[in-house]
């Protein structure tokens, strides 16, 4: 009972977590390059949502202050404004990584990485 | 792609998507939001015209040479607000001591450099999600033939 | 005014690389000619600023005047200001170098790019140095890993793009589990400043041992991914020998060195010696950095391409780093700081001279060395300079950090590491001599052994000889800047 309410208590810690494992897991063992830089973004997710659920405040209010109720209680904001400049981060990575999947493709006709090691093995053993 | 119905409605919405990324920008030090959404709004209003009239026609409305100035402009002048900071207290990016007017807190002109810097970053995010989206496409269409 | 010049060079570094394209309609040699003056400027006020702080101590620099307690802070100390120096000077460098050897690898409307990219480069590696902020640090690593990659693809051959890519995956997994790090370490002290936050941690790190371990950990491969320490370098050869001879070396003698000075401040500044020990990293670091030097040198014998020795070659040296600071006392610090600043010099004198080979005789092959040092005397002699200081021959600055590094593991009675450090050494003597010896005492197919007059570009001539003095030139004179990184380590140890 007691790992159960434990468990409860930390659930998005543990979300957080998987999700970064599950996006590793992704970037390490696929071999298809797409489903890499998804990998890539499920990680990012992962680590976002562990650092902004660290500002999490019980019962708090989104931090706009508001003149008119006086002293509320706010959640930290720094946390999920650290997280804006994390995701605009995320966001160039994916944007760069899919154009050189373009490249990769126009080049070798797969996007594949299996296979792209073949075609390279192939030239360096006509070479 | 060639479709009345496509056409017709985005030249109905576009114009309020830009407005409403405009208010999102406007808006950024008094409620949620700011450069970087209001930025990505009004850079996909262009995205919808580029996929609706394509390419050439989106180029004429927002060609290289614009978006060189815009992306890099956009950097500027934050560099810009931010030397006004050293010039007067001595602190690169000095809000409120460095003379930029405080306003009354929750109207819209207020929180000093804030909304500058927001339209600053706003030009850029909205360039460089236009330039982004032809660059890919270009790319595309030049690799094909 | 000193106080302002950290940040100064940053916005002029930035806003150059954003007026490139506005100078490059105008002509290439503008270009040039902005960049060298930009250069030049940011590397007189680094030095003044490095006098500075010699004569009145390190000092912080508050962005927006905020309290250190939540804004950005710069902390600008004797080592920041000396490895700024080094990052500015060694970059000048290779830029002067450049300027010529990128005709000979990127396309002509790739100039302007080259040259944007390589500014924000160098924007960001002194702001990973100076800045004090844990999560600032993460961004400036960004945008290092983004530009990193594109100056690696910009070349648009097949491999680069393959090279590029594994690189950009790598170094994400490496970003991500940094920011993991801080975000641990966020959760434990309420700080993303690294002086509050080592303070906190002092007091709480018995209540919370589990967070710091694990985010430890997820610092240290983070950062281990990015500086290509042993276990985590397979996207090293591909990416340093696929790019434009002028990125290898920017990548192979300082971008590197940048991530072990991230992870030098997380060790030491924000963790603590103490806490370090209590944990039992020190072993791992020295098990880590021994395997390295003895593997990376292994496979630097089996290459047949230059640059990817050279490569290889720099894991081995990467490994002789972290060996100093696995030492965790005053001399292997400062064997590890020096050998950075030696390996850099010696590092960029191998690919730019490497890059002289290929630019003049499309030369990549090691076996095809033979007798072209009567054909390009000065910078095979200045090849061989650096690969003589990689072997550790008395006389170069590769031999000082070597006998740095054997008396710091001789004081830590560590006798084992000394046999790693001496084969390693002899293993780097036999992938370095057979060229050296081929390019002087073989006969070329020509069978002519005349000497020749060397018909590289001056630009790309001058950064190499510079390089060249300045190996030998700290090998005899090493106190010169023996004394900046003694005080350094007094600072990091204090």
């Amino acid at each position: 009972m007691e790992v159960l309410k434990q468990i409860i208590e930390n659930i998005n810690y543990i979300g957080a977590l998987a999700l970064f494992v599950i996006g590793l897991y992704t970037v390490v063992t696929h071999s298809n390059l797409i489903k890499r830089i998804i990998g890539i973004n499920i990680m990012g997710t992962g680590v976002f949502y562990f650092f902004v659920s660290i500002g999490n405040v019980v019962g708090g209010n989104p931090p706009i202050v508001d003149l008119d109720n006086g002293n509320l209680i706010y959640i930290n904001p720094l946390p999920s404004g650290l997280i804006l400049t994390g995701i605009v981060v995320v966001v160039s990575i994916t944007v760069y990584s899919l154009s050189l999947v373009v490249r990769i493709y126009e080049t070798y006709g797969t996007i594949d990485q299996d296979e792209i090691a073949k075609i390279i093995d192939q030239e360096t053993f006509d070479d | 792609m060639d479709d009345i119905i496509l056409r017709t409605i985005s030249r109905l919405i576009i114009p309020f998507i830009e407005i409403y990324g405009v208010f999102i920008i406007l808006h950024g030090h008094v409620s949620p939001g700011g450069g970087f959404s209001g930025g990505a709004i009004l850079g996909t209003s262009l995205i919808l015209y580029t996929l609706v009239f394509g390419v050439e026609k989106a180029q004429k409305k927002f060609s290289h040479k614009v978006s060189d100035i815009a992306e890099s402009g956009g950097i500027l002048w934050f560099i810009l607000i931010g030397l006004v900071g050293i010039f007067v207290t001595g602190y690169f990016l000095t809000n409120i001591n460095a003379g930029f007017p405080i306003g009354e807190p929750g109207l819209l002109l207020s929180a000093g450099m804030i909304p500058l810097l927001m339209i600053g970053i706003g030009i850029k995010v909205a360039s460089t999600m236009i330039t982004l989206f032809h660059t890919v496409i270009e790319e595309a269409h030049h690799g094909s033939a | 005014m000193i106080e302002q010049l950290p940040i100064l060079n940053l916005v002029l570094l930035l806003t150059t690389a954003l007026m490139i394209p506005f100078t490059q309609k105008i002509s290439f040699k503008t270009t040039k000619l902005v960049g060298f003056t930009v250069l030049l400027t940011v590397l007189v006020s680094t030095l003044f600023i490095l006098l500075h702080v010699q004569s009145e101590g390190a000092f912080y620099y508050h962005l927006g005047g905020y309290p250190s307690t939540i804004g950005i802070e710069f902390y600008v100390s004797i080592l920041s200001a000396f490895f700024t120096l080094f990052v500015i000077a060694l970059g000048t460098l290779i830029y002067v170098y450049s300027t010529r050897d990128i005709e000979h690898d990127v396309y002509a409307q790739d100039y302007g790019r080259y040259y944007t990219l390589l500014f924000i480069l160098l924007f960001s590696m002194l702001g990973i140095v100076y800045t004090n902020d844990l999560f600032n640090t993460y961004v400036f690593m960004e945008i290092l890993s983004i530009t990193t990659c594109s100056i690696i693809s910009i070349k648009r051959s097949k491999k680069n793009y393959t090279a590029a890519f594994r690189y950009l995956m790598l170094n994400e997994v490496g970003s991500l589990s940094y920011l993991f790090g801080v975000a641990l370490i966020y959760m434990v002290t309420g700080y993303l400043n690294i002086d509050l936050a080592a303070e906190s941690i002092q007091q709480v790190w018995h209540l919370y041992p589990a967070n710091i371990v694990i985010a430890l950990g997820f610092m240290i491969i983070g950062v281990s991914i990015k500086a290509a320490i042993f276990p985590f370098h397979i996207w090293l050869p591909d990416a340093h020998s696929t790019a434009p001879s002028a990125s290898s070396a920017l990548l192979s003698s300082i971008v590197v060195k940048v991530y072990i000075i991230i992870m030098i401040k997380v060790l030491l500044r924000l963790i603590g010696i103490d806490i370090l020990e209590a944990l039992n990293i020190p072993v791992f670091l020295t098990i880590i950095a021994a395997s390295g030097m003895l593997i990376g040198s292994i496979f630097a014998l089996g290459q047949k391409d230059l640059k990817r020795m050279l490569g290889y070659s720099s894991i081995a040296q990467i490994g002789y780093i972290v060996l100093g600071i696995s030492l965790m006392s005053s001399l292997g610090l400062t064997a590890a700081l020096f050998h950075i600043v030696s390996h850099g010099m010696m590092k960029a004198a191998l690919f730019l001279s490497a890059g002289a080979f290929i630019f003049l005789r499309n030369q990549r092959a090691i076996n095809g060395f033979n007798g072209l040092g009567y054909q390009m005397p000065i910078s095979m002699a200045v090849f061989s300079i650096a690969g003589l200081g990689m072997i550790g021959i008395p006389g170069t600055s590769g031999f000082i950090s070597k006998f740095n590094l054997g008396v710091a593991i001789l004081d830590a009675n560590q006798w084992f590491l000394l046999v790693i450090l001496i084969m390693s050494g002899v293993l780097n003597a036999m992938y370095y001599l057979p060229i050296m010896i081929n390019a002087f005492l073989k006969d070329n197919p020509e069978k002519n052994r005349v000497m020749q007059f060397e018909k590289l570009p001056k630009v790309m001539l001058v950064p190499i000889v510079v390089l060249g003095l300045m190996i030998v030139l700290v090998g005899l004179f090493p106190n010169s800047i023996m004394s900046y990184i003694e005080a350094a380590v007094a600072m990091l140890l204090a």
